[in-house]
């Protein structure tokens, strides 16, 4: 098939799976992956033709920066420690056992272990932001701190992702200055670079984060590592600077959501094979309970301490998983580390984790808001020692009835 | 003394035709009864399972602008017949807030449109018909 055939089929697919996302609220990334694989079982499709394959690639890692940058540090230094702990919690259980699991009844590589322990480690900071949104949590401190410990076992994903990959060559050093550089003088240059030259309809502040992603990348396919941490460190420091200048960011994503993200997740899709996964259901439930079982074991204790009133709730959406699940998959199977059996198995269980604890949590164990604003009324935040916030209760006035 | 004196109705609107015309009912029942008027602006859901923030934001900002104008209106005519009003917004699953809302805030009567969504009506039920039956006290469908 010609490459203009197969990107016809797939913008028409594209754009029919943004019209159903709108018509029944489902995000469309979860629609597009849907579709993919509707496509990818259906027609016979060349998932791997190179256009396809290089934009999947550049979206996984724009989609990487995107999540960095729409984080806010200020809330993650509210609850440093409870964050922490339960951030790398819901990334540690899950990546070893899955990794073990894998390694051993499975009998998967150690590589391709070591890459469902990553695509099964992750949280899904979108998807439970957008549960948090939608009941108001995110203004409170249950909330806050989910969205907190997300954002940590976000980070620890990229990092495994990283290290997985590493194969240092000569060029892993120039990969590593170069991205430290950056990370450290992008935020510095910017402010001048997007006053200068940003707010134009040719986009000059796009262009500049498009080269700055795109030369990542070749330095880390030259180092034999990948540009997924540089990526997310770099929105992550530029977060400061996209908050101030919403509208930047806004142009950045409608760029990204309108051409590039759509062939990663139909990519993503076509690759997963309906027959495969039907044929190993086994091994799917065997991959979902590595995933569930050690989220409960070690986030539930630790939210039990934190969060004693949301214990499950708290669990259930640090079980959630979608975007980093599924780019982990995709990095294992494009490196040929996993083949398109394991990938299926992987992504299926990752897309089920985003529908499934999501459900549970918003039907039976959704906090009262109301409630919650009444509790965070009556606690305070004190800085501790190293000025990161504590919360306790308001001192009672004195005079007042005890 | 009647057990239905209604002095603390909540109608809920999303900004459609059908929603109009419960408000414009509800108004009336207030403006007759000399109720306090609670409109209720039901954003419904964000969009499921989402793959960024980015796109959870977009769609809630959008909503807030929308019924940051539907409400407006709703508040304009209503002082505009006489009616004491006031105005909140919320978003989630429309049945489930709007009965929340209510017992939450003692209302003695919800005033709900009827949609004719079809398909949605057939397989689930409509929003009216969850409300009637999971609301806590009277609830008026306006066709």
């Amino acid at each position: 098939m010609e490459p203009v055939q197969l990107a016809a089929i797939l913008s028409g697919t594209v754009l029919l799976a943004s019209m159903v996302s709108v018509e029944i609220g489902v995000s469309v990334a979860l629609i597009e992956l849907a579709f993919g694989v509707v496509l990818g079982n259906t027609f016979d499709l060349n998932p791997d033709a190179s256009w396809l394959v290089f934009i999947a690639s550049f979206a996984s890692v724009v989609l990487t920066f995107l999540a960095g940058a729409e984080v806010d540090p200020d809330d993650f230094r509210e609850r440093f420690w409870a964050s922490i702990a339960i951030g790398v919690a819901s990334f540690a259980g899950p990546f070893v056992v899955a990794t073990l699991v894998a390694m051993g009844p499975l009998g998967w590589s150690v590589k391709a272990s070591l890459i469902a322990g990553t695509a099964l480690s992750t949280t899904s900071l979108a998807v439970v932001y957008a549960v948090l949104v939608e009941t108001g949590l995110n203004t409170v401190r249950v909330g806050k701190l989910i969205m907190s410990a997300c954002f940590v076992t976000d980070m620890c994903t990229v990092i495994a992702l990283s290290a997985i990959f590493i194969k240092p060559t000569v060029w892993f050093p120039v990969f590593l200055v170069v991205s430290v550089g950056l990370i450290v003088a992008l935020p510095r240059i910017a402010p001048w670079f997007f006053g200068r030259y940003g707010d134009r309809v040719i986009e000059p502040e796009i262009k500049l984060v498009f080269a700055i992603l795109l030369a990542l990348m070749v330095l880390g396919q030259e180092a034999n590592s990948q540009a997924v941490l540089p990526a997310f460190v770099l929105g992550l420091v530029m977060s400061r600077h996209y908050r101030q200048h919403r509208k930047e960011q806004e142009r950045l994503r409608v760029v990204a959501f309108a051409f590039l993200t759509p062939f990663f997740f139909l990519r993503g899709g076509m690759n997963v094979s309906l027959g495969a996964v039907f044929a190993n259901i086994g091994v799917l439930a065997v991959l979902a309970a590595a995933k569930l079982v050690p989220k409960f074991g070690l986030v539930s204790p630790l939210a039990r301490r934190w969060v004693p009133e949301h214990a499950t709730f708290t669990t259930l959406l640090m079980s959630t998983g979608l975007t980093f699940g599924t780019i982990s998959a995709l990095y294992g199977l494009q490196a040929h580390i996993i083949n398109r059996t394991q990938f299926s198995l992987l992504v299926t269980v990752v897309v089920l984790s985003a529908i499934v604890p999501t459900a549970i949590a918003q039907r039976w164990f959704s906090p009262d808001v109301e409630a919650e604003r009444a509790d965070d009324a009556r606690m305070r935040l004190v800085p501790d020692r190293k000025g990161r916030g504590v919360a306790e209760p308001v001192p009672a006035p004195e005079g007042a009835a005890r | 003394m009647s057990p239905y004196e209604f002095t603390n109705v909540l109608v809920a609107i999303d900004g459609s035709e059908d929603s109009r015309k419960a408000l414009d009912c509800a108004v009336s029942v207030c403006a007759s009864l000399g109720a306090q008027l609670t409109v209720l602006g039901v954003e419904g859901k964000l969009p499921a399972y989402a793959a960024s923030l980015g796109e959870v934001d977009d769609v809630k900002r959008e909503k807030d602008e929308f019924f940051s104008r539907v409400l407006a209106e709703a508040e304009r005519d209503a002082h505009e017949r006489g009616v004491e009003v006031r105005t909140d917004l919320v978003a989630g699953h429309s049945a489930e807030v709007i009965v929340h809302y209510a017992t939450a805030h003692a209302h003695d009567l919800i005033v709900v449109a009827h949609h004719g969504h079809f398909l949605g009506d057939v397989l689930l039920g409509s929003t009216a018909d969850r409300v009637a039956h999971h609301a806590k006290c009277p609830v008026m469908v306006v066709h």
